[in-house]
């Protein structure tokens, strides 16, 4: 780990832990005063949520971001802040459906969705994440993955999601290492139009979901891009 | 001894757009067709993924999808008394190879041609006069008409998924699209590209000063679309990866993704890449094509009789092919006796690099192949030219196709070209330039033309084809004239500075200008002023056809591909509905 890296998840501790206790940094500039704020109102939403409907984040997504390892819930760890804070505007405003998110981004404010996107960016997971799955559903992912896939005219995921599916942030998400049931259920809602975007609606029509599942266990027992 | 094959109905010599779609087309009237590809088999995955994709030292600069230069290249000489030389690598215009052509790696823009390009010397002469025209010039009518064009225009651009705003629906001018272009009779399939920051300055420039600004048609999807050969195409990404590459989201038009999907359903037809075609075979007559003879990679050698032969490669191979076949007669220059080889034109480019202060952010690497704002004001015939002293014009277009690391590092001028100071900068004005693209017409000229070469031979012993070219004067003034305008445009966005790049003489092979090479084996209704017919038919040879741009008799302000294909589906037609009826000379 990185000495900045280091330093950054030493601050968000400490911002949880503040935050939890209740205790109030009086001093600094005044935009340390600003980024110290914005770190409290993160981690106090992530630990208690607040009293407009937004439930405690960490019930389900974790105060690490690894959420509860279902695959009900994705990681959020180390996701980029920009991403977060799309996707809540986007539950928000009804362009991506889901009853419980939905609910939970419309008792946000647009500074709340902010400094809890910018939480789950700068978290990472207590423990180190490391899943297998089956070898030839797995082969055959890869394939698709960083290779796509011709006879249904489906471009490779890495395409756009990066080498090893790590992401280009800040506007496209990593894949690897997220919950292979997260990933074929939103393949699936892309396809529905749940989700909204031109690209992976197009996508979501396009794999089977016998693809959708291999594809996602690919990316399923990769480690997350940030969190070697 | 080659070793004779099965005899066919048809052959095509080259498996790009042209190819690919006379293949399509025949095959589906039952008629057993080969295509002949000399480059590789390739197709949209695994090929043309990411990231090898982007890889822009191996497919910008080394130019890995273009003609293997060792065995195969042009010689090249401004004028004919001089001695070409051959070309070592490839900068001034770029001969793709592999399945689909130059249909892999090109741009995407998706202009037609107007109606006055199709009678140009008609055109000219009744508005201006014969004196208009330098001596030096050979402009002349096409033998097909824009009206008899237009329902294969809106064919190919149907199959290409061509994205764009009308601006002339059957005469009626529409908001939004360009109302100098020619009328079309519906709409583009899919909508216009998204507008670059760069685009946008530029509209509302052009606005102010009186022009008609609008989005540059684009083969590059703009939705997800279902072509009429019911393959589907992604949208675009605008990675900024289309020229010189191929496209790994299925989004821009090549034949792997409009056409040869569909072609190779048929058990009919057969596809043999690794076939490099040597020649077309004639019998003792000299009137009639049996076949061709081609090698294949292991060096062996093959004659593939076919009662049709159909020359699909790029332009410059179709010259070629006809020359080293002795099919027509070669141009000479100096009888102007022969019409192979003659009026070879080109595009005539100028670029203005236009410097914006550091607070204009461009973000010029959000692009596609075809994305760009352009005014068509000062294109072919758009303008009044009393007084003017040329003929012709360009259209000036504000856009990027990539801003890729290596290829674009726009500096203003007294730069140094390297050290620190070049470094300091590339790096103060990457994000804030603009480099205008102004694309020109070419005008056939007497002393331009293209033959075989008598030194130099390729790797199979062949005649190399030689090309000699320069910028017509009339050209140059026409370039001088319309770079000034683009220059006043760039002024008004605000620009700090501004460098007017017209074209100058002598052209020059060693740096990029354009691959929109045209003519040579050009069509009309005159067999001594064009080698093959109105439908692309042989003048000398009735069952061969010459479909390229090679059939252009000069070159208009714009992009040729989408004329290409409306020529293609032009020529399909004439073979499916009155050739093989009646097999013979349609003209």
């Amino acid at each position: 780990m990185t000495r900045l890296a280091y330093m950054r998840n030493y601050a968000i501790l400490f911002a949880a832990i503040t935050a939890v206790f209740g205790f109030r940094l009086a001093t600094g500039a005044k935009t340390a005063i600003a980024a110290t704020n914005s770190a409290q109102v993160g981690a106090q939403l992530v630990s208690a949520g607040n009293k407009k409907g937004a439930i405690a984040c960490a019930r389900c997504h974790g105060y690490d971001g690894a959420s509860d390892g279902s695959g009900a819930f994705p990681t959020l760890a180390g996701q980029s802040a920009y991403y977060l804070t799309a996707q809540l505007r986007n539950f928000a405003s009804g362009d991506r459906q889901n009853a419980l998110m939905s609910s939970i981004a419309k008792g946000l404010t647009d500074e709340e969705m902010q400094s809890v996107a910018q939480y789950y960016a700068a978290a990472r997971p207590t423990l180190p994440v490391k899943r297998q799955g089956q070898p030839d559903l797995v082969a055959r992912g890869q394939y698709i993955a960083t290779e796509g896939n011709l006879p249904n005219r489906v471009q490779a995921c890495i395409s756009c999601h990066g080498p090893n599916g790590n992401g280009e942030p800040p506007a496209i998400p990593y894949l690897s290492g997220q919950y292979k049931h997260y990933i074929q259920v939103q393949l699936l809602t892309f396809k529905k139009g749940y989700r909204k975007d031109v690209q992976m609606g197009n996508v979501g029509h396009r794999v089977s979901d016998e693809q959708a599942a291999a594809v996602a266990s690919y990316f399923d027992q990769l480690p997350l891009p940030n969190n070697q | 001894m080659p070793q004779r094959l099965k005899e066919v109905d048809v052959v095509c010599v080259g498996m790009g757009f042209a190819g690919s779609i006379l293949a399509k087309e025949l095959a589906a009237s039952g008629l057993k067709v080969v295509g002949l590809e000399r480059g590789k088999d390739r197709h949209s995955v695994p090929d043309f993924q990411s990231p090898q994709i982007h890889d822009e030292l191996k497919y910008s600069v080394r130019k890995a999808f273009m003609q293997d230069v060792h065995k195969e290249a042009m010689t090249f000489r401004n004028t004919h008394n001089e001695v070409a030389l051959p070309m070592r690598q490839w900068e001034g215009f770029l001969p793709g190879t592999g399945l689909g052509g130059c249909g892999v790696h090109w741009n995407g823009q998706a202009w037609r041609y107007q109606a006055a390009d199709f009678i140009y010397k008609t055109h000219i002469e009744q508005r201006y006069g014969k004196k208009i025209l330098d001596p030096d010039l050979r402009i002349q009518d096409w033998g097909v008409t824009y009206a008899e064009l237009e329902p294969y225009y809106d064919k190919f651009e149907y199959l290409i998924g061509a994205g764009g705003k009308a601006g002339n629906l059957n005469g009626k001018i529409q908001p939004g699209g360009n109302p100098l272009e020619s009328p079309r009779s519906r709409e583009y399939p899919n909508p216009p590209m998204k507008e670059q920051y760069a685009g946008a300055l530029f509209r509302k420039a052009a606005l102010e000063l009186g022009y008609h600004p609008f989005i540059q048609p684009s083969a590059n999807m703009t939705r997800p679309y279902t072509n009429t050969e019911g393959i589907a195409l992604n949208p675009c990404v605008y990675c900024g990866f289309c020229e010189r590459y191929g496209c790994e989201q299925f989004a821009k038009a090549s034949p792997q993704t409009v056409i040869l999907p569909k072609l190779r359903e048929y058990s009919n037809f057969e596809l043999r890449t690794g076939a490099h075609v040597l020649k077309i075979n004639l019998d003792s007559t000299g009137k009639k094509a049996t076949g061709v003879s081609y090698m294949d990679e292991q060096g062996r050698e093959f004659e593939q009789p076919a009662s049709l032969v159909l020359c699909t490669a790029f332009i410059l191979n179709n010259i070629r092919m006809l020359l080293l076949s002795g099919i027509g007669k070669p141009y000479d220059p100096l009888t102007e006796k022969g019409s192979v080889g003659r009026n070879y034109a080109y595009q005539t480019q100028s670029y203005v690099p236009v410097f914006f202060d550091e607070d204009i952010h461009l973000n010029s690497y959000m692009a596609a192949g075809a994305s760009g704002t352009v005014i068509d004001d000062f294109s072919v015939d758009n303008f009044d030219h009393s007084g003017l002293g040329f003929i012709g014009g360009c259209y000036i277009m504000s856009g990027s196709t990539g801003a890729r690391p290596i290829e674009f590092h726009p500096t203003p001028p007294g730069t140094p070209r390297w050290g620190s100071r070049w470094k300091e900068a590339v790096r103060k004005h990457y994000n804030h330039t603009a480099i205008f693209n102004l694309s020109g017409t070419s005008t056939a000229a007497r002393q331009n033309y293209a033959d075989l070469d008598p030194t130099y031979r390729d790797a199979w012993g062949l005649p190399a084809l030689r090309i000699t070219y320069d910028f017509p004067e009339n050209d140059v003034r026409m370039s001088k004239y319309v770079t000034n305008k683009a220059s006043e445009i760039a002024h008004r966005m605000g620009a700090k500075t501004v460098v007017n790049e017209p074209r100058v003489r002598p052209y020059s092979t060693t740096t990029y200008q354009s691959t929109h090479n045209t003519g040579g084996a050009v069509m009309g209704n005159d067999p001594a002023t064009s080698v093959v017919n109105r439908y692309l038919q042989s003048w000398d040879v009735s069952n061969v056809f010459v479909v390229g741009a090679s059939a252009y008799p000069q070159n208009s302000s714009y992009n040729p591909t989408v004329t290409l294909g409306a020529l293609i589906y032009w020529t399909a037609d004439a073979i499916k509905n009155h050739y093989l009826k009646n097999p013979g000379p349609l003209a």
